[in-house]
């Protein structure tokens, strides 16, 4: 009994500061400007051609940033793992930093890379004489998921580096002293010890790319609405609440539902 | 290990370099470049200046930059001690008791930071409690999103600790308030540290709710980084960044350093 | 200050599984007590039990007068040391054997006494300054003891303490352990193991524990010389175990042979179990004679343990190295003398 009081007063907190303000969202998500209660606010945004439009944005980005994260990830984490080298270490190292900057910084530094007056283009410019370089696509949906990409690959490598330190490099050495070649010990050794790591990374980075805001904010290109860009622009641009809080809710929905399915796959792999 | 002739290394670390360097190592020096030059037309930048970083470390800039440490610190403070204290006493709950806390406080996670904005901004935009327009908002917002990290960092490291240290003190007679100040707590000291790290890393790169909610006197370095590249300023932007780069690794630094000293093991 | 610890049927279960079932044991003031077990034989729970880590689902346990059954593990004074040895890895040597005191809130004055008393006790007063992490295993354990015994507990619970050291310091140890209980009278020890040599060295009473029941329990000697079940037999040193027929009194058939041994109030025709000592067994012919062929010769430096096949059973005998061993499949002859014999009440059964 007192371990229940105990543990009242953080749980309070979070309910005033955190679950309070969800359900005011849910709530006025289903009272529309004109009073009352309805489902009217869902169906107009599920109506309007914006919110379709984000949604499918929102997956499509989000499902090709974790496939793109997890080839890359296994690839570089396999080489920092199992076919080490000076410096292996400090690139680990490195890695863990990467993760504590926000992700605006990525998209800030692709414009100076790929933007019309970047780097790449530069390069092109000078070397053909050309009016404009070839690379236009950091405002459209390509550049969002460049940047996801990179900034979301040391998220996947984090757990597979942990997972692969646990592979007895004995385990290798025999399977290679069976006669079996690199790509047939990757697929046979090292893949199924990796897959949990592997499932539980691929779906944390999902989940957080279906949240990005950052990254599209800074890309500021008109064509690229994901769900998290529709809340802020329905809320501080046009101050549509509730149409905000309906986006929010949808948004809330897929996020929590899959990350609950993190969590499972997660506790299976014991990470 | 996997690949045993020299060729074959050797053009494995090429295809690892080709990959690794220009998606993350030439990002961020490509940020460090642009915040020493006035003008980027061709491969490279040019016109060496520091100027920008005069005007980062200036009025407004400075500002941000202060703005950032304080709410960092403050959220980072208010979410450890909240997510230690649930997860100190989650620990003793029964199993399903547990669970049921452990869900609670993960959920800021999941819900996305754009609509932990929203939600705020909606709640304390009314009374009882108005705090739309006051930098408490913005404290606030962060530390909600935070504990779950706090929570969960917090929560691990007491599921690792051997239950041995705890019993053999009460076996030496001491009262459960006197184990969780003598024993536990010294022994979390190195995770609660890298909790608080984690937290205040996160605080001070937080974007999404902080758009929603920061009032004018009360501007967050990221949200002045997004302004200055929004109105065309990039290398302004940059200068910018690197700042906030560098004062998030200072700190993280620090709290490094306590850790190893503060370590055992 | 001296106080014993009884266990009156205490029962503890995880769920349905029960993992100590009904134990009565009274461990007598100034006396070490050995529960010797396999592992999952309930041999801790019964000591955690007693330490308050574990709740019995029914029964209670007392420390001298004391019913302690309620009682959260702070309140109930006894010293533990367990196999990890559980040293504070912030606090320093002096520290880790001051906590107690200070958790009761000794006087202050009183505390640095008690702790080099404690520490010298344990020759380990040379290293208070020292933090767990450099010290080696068997000083570690060392400390362990004088912090358990700076809080001057009436009750010593000692769970596996030797189990984590090396064979060479275990036994050093053991002599420590032996040394420490002759300095310290009045305090009652519960000492939980696996291992028979510990048990028979240190203990005046010796409970053996296996599948979550008390199963005997005796002086050392008396469970090593007339055993009542097969589990002691075969667990408090080793144990030829043959199956035998009761043929009057005084008398048993084993395979073909007629062999003399003190069947007790046995009844003729029952069937039980004739417990023999390896190392009872001698080579060549004698009283209580049998024959069969070699299996197995093993060379053990000083002894050879021959494995000889009679009617269908093998018969382990530890003979002094021989010159020439015998070969596998040779015939060869072993005899014991009927007073080394013991008729094992609890395998004798009816017809």
């Amino acid at each position: 009994m007192p371990a229940l009081v105990w543990v009242l007063p953080p749980v309070v907190l979070l309910g005033v500061f955190f679950l309070y303000p969800l359900f005011l969202v849910v709530r006025q998500s289903v009272q529309p400007d004109t009073g009352g209660t309805s489902l009217q606010p869902y169906a107009d945004v599920f109506a309007s051609e914006a919110f379709r439009e984000a949604l499918g944005t929102t997956v499509w980005l989000a499902l090709g940033a974790t496939i793109g994260c997890l080839v890359l990830g296994f690839a570089l984490a396999l080489v920092i793992a199992f076919v080490p080298f000076p410096g292996g270490k400090a690139v680990a190292k490195f890695i863990d930093v990467f993760l504590s900057f926000p992700s605006f910084l990525i998209t800030l530094a692709l414009l100076f890379i790929y933007g019309t007056k970047g780097m790449a283009n530069g390069v092109w410019t000078d070397a053909t004489g050309a009016a404009d370089g070839p690379f236009q696509f950091l405002t459209t949906p390509w550049g969002v998921l460049l940047a996801e990409i990179t900034y979301f690959t040391p998220f996947v490598m984090r757990p597979l580096l942990a997972a692969f330190s646990q592979i007895d490099t004995a385990q290798l050495e025999v399977a290679a002293s069976l006669g079996a070649g690199p790509g047939r010990i990757v697929r046979r050794v090292i893949l199924p010890e990796a897959l949990p790591a592997l499932a539980a990374g691929g779906s944390l980075v999902l989940v957080m790319c279906l949240n990005e805001f950052g990254i599209v904010l800074f890309t500021g290109a008109k064509g690229v609405t994901t769900l998290p860009m529709l809340v802020y622009s329905e809320a501080m641009l046009e101050s549509d609440y509730p149409a905000a809080c309906v986006v929010a809710v949808v948004n809330i929905a897929i996020s929590v539902g899959l990350y609950g399915l993190y969590r499972v796959v997660s506790r299976r792999a014991g990470a | 290990m996997l690949v045993h002739s020299r060729k074959g290394k050797w053009a494995v670390w090429s295809l690892f370099l080709v990959l690794f360097l220009p998606l993350f190592a030439l990002p961020l020096l490509v940020i460090l470049a642009a915040s020493f030059s006035s003008h980027w037309s061709g491969a490279f930048p040019s016109g060496f200046t520091t100027g920008h970083y005069t005007a980062a470390t200036r009025g407004e800039s400075l500002q941000a930059l202060t703005t950032s440490l304080v709410t960092a610190l403050a959220a980072s403070l208010l979410a450890l001690a909240a997510g230690t204290w649930a997860a100190l006493a989650a620990a003793s709950l029964k199993k399903g008791g547990k669970r049921a806390v452990d869900a609670l406080f993960l959920l800021p996670v999941a819900v996305p930071s754009v609509v932990v904005g929203l939600a705020v901004l909606v709640a304390f935009s009314k009374p009882p409690m108005i705090l739309n327009g006051t930098r408490w908002i913005v404290v606030l917002a962060h530390a909600v999103l935070v504990t779950a990290f706090a929570h969960q960092s917090v929560s691990a490291a007491i599921q690792r600790l051997d239950p041995a240290y705890e019993q053999a003190a009460a076996s030496l007679g001491a009262r459960p308030s006197y184990v969780l100040w003598k024993v536990k707590l010294p022994l979390l000291l190195p995770s609660l540290n890298a909790a608080a790290g984690l937290c205040f890393a996160l605080s001070m790169g937080e974007l999404s709710a902080t758009m929603m909610l920061y009032p004018p006197d009360w501007t967050p370095l990221p949200v002045r980084i997004y302004a200055a590249t929004d109105r065309g300023s990039t290398f302004t932007g940059a200068a910018l960044a690197v700042v906030l780069m560098a004062a998030t690794l200072l700190v993280l630094l620090a709290v490094s350093r306590v850790r190893t000293r503060a370590s055992y093991r | 200050m001296s106080s014993g610890i009884r266990f009156d049927r205490v029962s503890v279960a995880y769920g349905r599984h029960t993992v100590l079932d009904a134990l009565d044991l009274t461990v007598e003031p100034g006396e070490v007590m050995a529960l010797l077990g396999p592992s999952g034989s309930g041999k801790t729970t019964a000591l955690r039990a007693v330490a308050g880590f574990v709740r019995p689902a029914s029964g209670r346990v007392f420390i001298g007068e004391r019913d302690v059954t309620g009682l959260p593990p702070h309140r109930r004074g006894v010293g533990m040391v367990v196999q990890q040895y559980a040293l504070f890895p912030h606090m320093r040597v002096e520290d880790n054997v001051a906590f107690g005191m200070k958790a009761q809130k000794v006087a202050k004055a009183e505390i640095p006494g008690r702790v080099a008393e404690a520490l010298e006790m344990t020759g380990m007063a040379s290293y208070a300054k020292r933090f767990p992490r450099e010290l080696s295993g068997g000083q570690q354990q060392r400390v362990a003891i004088a912090r358990a015994l700076a809080i001057r507990p009436g009750v010593l619970l000692l769970d596996e303490p030797l189990s984590a050291l090396d064979a060479q310091l275990r036994s050093g140890m053991l002599a420590e352990l032996a040394r420490l209980h002759r300095e310290l009278p009045d305090v009652s020890i519960l000492y939980v193991t696996h291992d028979q040599v510990e048990a028979l060295t240190l203990a005046d009473q010796i409970a053996v524990m296996d599948r979550a029941r008390l199963q005997d329990c005796g002086t050392p000697q008396e469970l090593y010389r007339t055993p009542r079940t097969e589990f002691t037999a075969s667990f408090v040193g080793n144990a030829n175990l043959l199956a035998v027929t009761v043929r009057g009194t005084g008398a048993v058939s084993f395979a073909d042979a007629e062999l003399k041994a003190d069947t007790g109030d046995a009844v003729s025709g029952a069937t039980a179990t004739l417990c023999v000592r390896p190392h009872l067994v001698g080579l060549g012919d004698g009283p209580n004679a049998l024959t069969g062929r070699v299996a197995e010769v093993q060379w053990r430096g000083a002894t050879h343990r021959l494995y000889v096949e009679v009617g269908g059973e093998r018969v382990k005998a530890d003979v002094r190295e021989l010159r020439k061993p015998p070969a596998l499949g040779d015939e060869i002859t072993l005899h014991f003398a009927p007073e080394d014999a013991v008729l094992l009440a609890g395998g004798v059964t009816d017809g």
